[in-house]
């Protein structure tokens, strides 16, 4: 193809005239195959759940629990943090690209007093654009092609493209039902430590935990923690721990780091978000938290994609950590009163939904709640063939009920998404008025 | 058997190999020493001047306006009133239509602008032209998406009557040029306004590098982050306008250099959509969203411009004015005491020979740093004084081209070029005496 686009070129540079010369230039753009195309790193990566979903969720007339954003107002005095620094001019500048200081320091008090280890602000600590910014930054330092990453399924979604794009093989091991199908808690959800275990081999380069988990609201458990470190352990195996929603833990349940286990400081990178812990899912701001032998790898990616996050809303940001910082031992802490906020409205969710005929599944943690669909044996056969039940489901769902949720097979490979088609996910962190607008649906819903 | 592959794997380093020889930054040091040794600081690039009234009423507004919202995700590819303000003034300045939602992407800063158009679009056994002198960071992005950068250098023909050389005196050399391209050639990165000479590319020498871009198929990554920084009713020529350009052209900006508030981090792409749809699959892997808030204040910083577009209030208009008597002032104090500014066309960077201060850091035979590097220390320990080596901005291969060159700033407040000037004098005094 780029061959004969060749030719075409130097046939027409034989001719002198400029106005032929330019004619062929016209005709060469528009005639000449574009040769053009995407890199290999992103092949096949274009597709993207979120943007079909969020399309549909602008429409206004439609109650929208299906993506991940709050629409409660954050605490005002992280809001108000932030009109102070607008007010001051060196911050509307440059700061220190692997973190604001006042940030990192915050967040290396903090984090001090949840591990019990020593925090070094400036080699410990990475902060990024959002989670997801550490998530990119993790993979692309210590991933490469030939690596194998196990990732639990269901995953959030972006975990096999980044493992894809640095040119990996993502390994999947599905949260298994112990209880026949018949879930009522995320603690159903159990992987199987043989099944586990077979998936580690000598190219497993890291494995990806997701804990409290989206989109099943598990809470992973010491025990359960403990499996995964030992063969982390065995097998020299990294351990990506996405914690955004750890604060985000309800009664009888507590958020475990994986990294204060014997043995995983030195080989894990825990991932936090700011947008999950203060609500503020727009400031797009998250950190890395690792061993410095680690860190550092993250921080020449960083160098070498954005070189540094924006000054205002870190400092802000670092301001509303002390305040918290200050009064970790209070249950007036945000990190605790948002928590019980949720568990309110996490049961209020659930009586609403089973009020319907539906089967949510009772999250231990997190702002999400699964729910089975099967109960309703809606029929959609002459819908999509090609489509899972689920995503047919949210369509209709959303058409003639004019709610939404997300799909669960969005968040599984090609393979098991049989498996979890009979699952849809909502999202409970929305204020009343919402929940109320979801309540009247759900109450009529068998009305139709 | 097992314990064997456990040693192969320990013995591997833990990092991915893409960061093989990408992990050493010259701004990760000149920072730190400015920082502690720096009384006046024109070494980094950023205003220590205000960014305008308006835009912090912006984002003022936006806090104080009760939408809670925008402390929530928007859209991931671009805040819609932002990309469309982007739209709308792109229209007028390329004379052509431009869809919001497909011909513009809003991202982290110019510099992560820059990182998604590599990582779309170059690939292992690609080459990447660079023109040196450049921003520094070209060179890494490239090899960390696997591609090769082949660099061609800006060569300085002064002024045959012994005046100040003009950055338009850095020219490329037309056949040399076109030797650099090659049936591997992917793309050329372009700065125009140049990062750190101050270039004001010509619409002639554009018109030589659109030719070569169309004859070989190749891409054009324009960085024209300080588009609105041009001096002497010198006029910033898009690329991207010129024949057959459009179609092979990403353009990038910031909102950083636009609006001096550098620390927003706030860029964008503008380009076709068929280049443009893997930018977004990059950043939809990479990043995904911007912060919102500050897309919303920098698209009413546009929208203000807009309507004044062309007219004496217009930042765009006083942002130049203002730094042009800023150079005008820095060119005379450095020539005052005998360095030799290259008069910068555009942007708020200008290089100075240091020659005649040459004898204060004598020269050390087989150094590995180059001479520049080791004065620009000397210089911020010693006098208080930050600039960046111009060698920074080289490949290694030509890091010791030119060894008595520093990178200046001038986008600071009077006071602090007064001091610069305070301590230039000092200095000379203490040479003379």
């Amino acid at each position: 193809m780029f061959l004969a686009s060749r030719n075409f070129c130097c046939r027409g540079i034989k001719l002198r005239t400029d106005l032929l010369s330019r004619s062929i230039k016209h005709s060469t753009s528009a005639t000449m195959p574009f040769r053009h195309k995407n890199t290999r790193r992103i092949e096949g990566l274009d597709s993207n759940v979120w943007v079909e979903f969020t399309k549909v969720a602008a429409d206004p007339s439609i109650v929208n629990l299906g993506q991940g954003l709050p629409d409660i107002s954050p605490p005002s005095y992280v809001k108000e943090e932030l009109a102070k620094v607008a007010a001051v001019d060196r911050l509307n500048q440059y700061t220190r690209g692997f973190g604001h200081p006042s940030l990192v320091k915050a967040l290396s008090q903090v984090y001090e007093k949840v591990c019990g280890r020593k925090i070094d602000p400036l080699t410990d600590i990475l902060v990024t654009v959002g989670a997801y910014g550490s998530l990119f930054s993790t993979i692309q330092a210590l991933i490469e092609e030939g690596d194998e990453v196990i990732i639990i399924e269901p995953f959030y979604d972006c975990y096999e493209p980044m493992v894809k794009m640095a040119g990996a093989k993502p390994v999947f091991i599905p949260l298994r039902c112990k209880k026949d199908g018949n879930s009522a808690s995320s603690a159903d959800w159990v992987l199987d430590p043989a099944e586990l275990a077979n998936k580690f081999n000598s190219k497993t380069k890291a494995i990806i935990l997701n804990t409290p988990h989206n989109p099943i609201g598990k809470v992973f458990t010491l025990e359960e923690l403990q499996v995964i470190a030992d063969l982390c352990i065995k097998h020299d195996t990294l351990c990506i721990s996405d914690e955004v929603y750890e604060w985000l833990v309800y009664k009888g349940n507590k958020h475990i780091k994986i990294a204060t286990l014997p043995g995983m400081w030195e080989r894990t990178v825990t991932i936090g978000s700011a947008g999950k812990t203060y609500s503020v899912t727009g400031w797009k701001l998250g950190w890395s938290i690792g061993p410095e032998h680690l860190i550092k790898h993250l921080q020449v990616v960083h160098q070498n994609t954005l070189y540094t996050c924006p000054t205002p809303l870190q400092e802000a940001l670092a301001q509303a950590f002390w305040t918290d910082y200050k009064r970790m031992d209070d249950p007036e802490c945000y990190f605790y009163s948002l928590s019980r906020e949720l568990e309110s409205k996490r049961d209020r969710m659930a009586q609403l939904l089973k009020g319907a005929g539906l089967k949510p599944v009772i999250p231990d943690g997190g702002y999400f709640m699964i729910v089975d669909v099967s109960t309703l044996n809606v029929d959609l056969s002459d819908v999509d063939e090609k489509l899972p039940y689920d995503y047919k489901f949210v369509k209709w769902m959303i058409a003639s009920k004019k709610l939404s949720a997300i799909p669960l097979s969005a968040f599984c490979a090609l393979e098991t998404k049989k498996h979890f088609e009979k699952y849809i996910r909502f999202c409970f962190i929305k204020k009343d008025s919402t929940l109320d607008a979801a309540e009247v649906i759900l109450k009529n819903w068998n009305k139709q | 058997f097992f314990f064997h592959s456990l040693q192969a794997k320990m013995s591997r380093p833990v990092q991915a190999r893409r960061l093989e020889g990408v992990d050493k930054n010259i701004w990760v040091e000149f920072v730190k020493l400015a920082a502690t040794y720096s009384k006046v600081n024109l070494g980094q690039g950023f205003p220590d001047f205000p960014a305008p009234d308006f835009l912090r009423e912006a984002l003022m507004g936006a806090l104080s306006g009760g939408n809670h919202m925008l402390h929530q995700y928007t859209r991931a590819f671009g805040h819609p009133p932002l990309v469309k303000v982007l739209a709308q003034f792109f229209e007028k300045l390329l004379g052509r239509d431009l869809d919001p939602m497909t011909n513009v992407m809003v991202t982290v800063g110019a510099y992560q602008a820059l990182f998604c158009c590599f990582q779309a679009l170059v690939d292992e056994g690609d080459e990447v032209i660079i023109i040196e002198p450049f921003f520094d960071c070209y060179e890494p992005m490239v090899k960390m998406a696997g591609g090769t950068p082949v660099f061609v250098p800006l060569r300085p023909n002064p002024p045959k009557d012994g005046k100040l050389m003009s950055s338009a005196d850095w020219q490329l050399d037309p056949a040399e040029l076109a030797s650099k391209f090659s049936e591997r050639t992917k793309a050329i990165v372009l700065n125009s306004p140049n990062n750190p000479l101050g270039k004001v590319f010509s619409r002639g020498e554009l018109g030589l590098i659109a030719e070569l871009c169309v004859k070989h198929d190749v891409l054009c990554i324009s960085d024209e982050v300080y588009e609105w920084l041009v001096y002497d009713g010198k006029q910033h020529i898009r690329i991207a306008s010129l024949q057959g350009m459009w179609e092979r052209t990403v353009i990038i900006g910031s909102a950083g250099k636009t609006f001096s508030a550098t620390g927003w981090k706030v860029g964008w792409v503008v380009g076709p959509d068929r280049l443009l749809q893997h930018l977004r699959t990059v950043h939809q892997n990479s990043v995904y969203h911007c912060a919102t808030i500050a897309q919303e204040a920098v698209a009413q910083g546009f929208q203000r411009e807009l309507m004044l577009y062309g007219k004496p209030e217009s930042y765009f208009v006083q942002l130049p004015k203002e730094l042009q008597q800023k150079r005008d002032w820095l060119v005379q104090s450095l020539d005052g005491v005998g360095m030799k500014p290259i008069i910068p066309e555009g942007t708020y960077f200008l290089v100075a020979d240091i020659s005649p201060f040459k004898s204060d850091v004598p020269d050390v035979p087989n150094s590995d740093e180059p001479y520049d590097s080791r004065f620009a220390k000397w210089m911020v320990k010693n006098k208080g004084l930050a600039a960046i080596p111009l060698s920074a901005f080289y490949s290694e291969a030509h890091k010791n081209n030119y060894t008595n060159f520093i990178r200046f700033c001038f986008a600071k407040e009077e006071a602090t070029l007064k001091a610069a000037s305070d301590i230039l004098q000092k200095w000379k005094q203490e040479k003379t005496s």
